[in-house]
């Protein structure tokens, strides 16, 4: 059994670096992308992996009914609510200007928002 | 009927599993979204004890009471296999989308962007949203407007000069768009998204100049 509690509580350290470290990975990206829309990719996408694999790894360790569930919730707002918060970003940096147009190879929104004036 | 409390098991104006009060002012209670604040409430408190789900409830019922939803019909139907078989797709392709972003991040970079537009095939706005959010969490593109008049979403994309790669994220969008769509989708919209995407000339962006 106590081979097992241990086998068990390696693989949560083992998940909780990996996710610590996709986290750092995504931070680097937003330092080293160019733009904002560029950045929200490296800030949403790793980081949602990473803290998954974190509270994976909490999970493993904690082993108890009501906190899996708990972290289960955590897991399931994050999903929710981290794209929501990259889209009203990436939105408002569109509206306001702070998107180089002459970046982009080819933008079909900016074609329908000029048609619509 | 002039009666206090109305259900709508016998009242087929109101929503499903809810009741009504009060005769001037009236209150709709939505008793599926009362049992969901109150099993968050409970996880936040993470015991199972009485005094919690009792509080949980009163808590519910004030915030419901405190800020009432306006009244629409979501055309939310669960299908078990549909949303097991959605997660299981997210898990993995937001195994492969951080993978990808990463590498993107060392080894893509320079690389122009672009912006797409995707048109859906469903029209609700609850599949809208969820397709939404379905498709920030995989690999692709970052989604940065919807538009609900004709049912767009509006991505960018990292390398856009790889036409294969436009592709891919165009593909992508339509097939979260599916298993979004059979795991809560009304019977309608399920025969919708089983057709084929919209033809290539309407989706297809213009070439790389």
């Amino acid at each position: 059994m106590t081979v097992w509690l241990q086998v068990v509580d390696t693989a949560g350290a083992v998940l909780l670096f990996l996710g610590a470290a996709i986290c750092l990975l995504g931070v680097i990206g937003m330092l080293r992308l160019p733009d904002v829309l560029s950045r929200s990719h490296a800030a949403t996408k790793p980081q949602t992996l990473g803290i998954i694999l974190v509270l994976a790894g909490v999970a493993l360790r904690l082993r108890s009914g009501m906190d899996l569930a708990t972290l289960a919730l955590i897991a399931f707002f994050q999903m929710l609510t981290g794209p929501v918060a990259s889209h009203l970003v990436a939105r408002s940096a569109y509206r306001t200007g702070q998107v180089d147009h002459e970046d982009l190879l080819f933008d079909e929104l900016d074609e329908q928002l000029t048609d619509e004036k | 009927m002039k009666r206090g409390l109305r259900f709508s098991f016998r009242n087929a104006d109101l929503p499903p599993l809810s009741c009504e009060f009060g005769t001037r002012r009236r209150r709709v209670l939505d008793l599926p979204l009362i049992a969901w604040l109150t099993v968050i409430w409970l996880l936040l408190w993470s015991t199972l004890t009485w005094a919690n789900v009792i509080t949980g409830l009163v808590v519910a019922v004030a915030v419901c009471l405190a800020f009432p939803l306006p009244r629409v019909d979501l055309g939310l139907r669960l299908h078990f296999w549909g949303i097991l078989r959605l997660a299981c797709y997210l898990l993995h392709d937001m195994y492969t989308s951080g993978v990808k972003v990463t590498r993107q991040i060392f080894f893509g970079l320079p690389h122009r962007a672009a912006v797409i537009g995707v048109p859906l095939r469903c029209r609700s706005d609850l599949m809208l949203a969820a397709t939404a959010v379905a498709v920030s969490n995989v690999p692709g593109g970052s989604i940065i407007e919807v538009r609900r008049a004709t049912a767009t979403l509006f991505l960018h994309v990292l390398d856009a000069d790889r036409p294969e790669e436009l592709e891919a994220a165009r593909r992508q969008v339509w097939r979260m768009e599916e298993l979004t769509v059979r795991a809560f989708g009304t019977p309608d919209e399920i025969a919708r998204v089983a057709e084929p995407p919209p033809p290539p000339q309407l989706a297809a962006g213009r070439p790389a100049p």
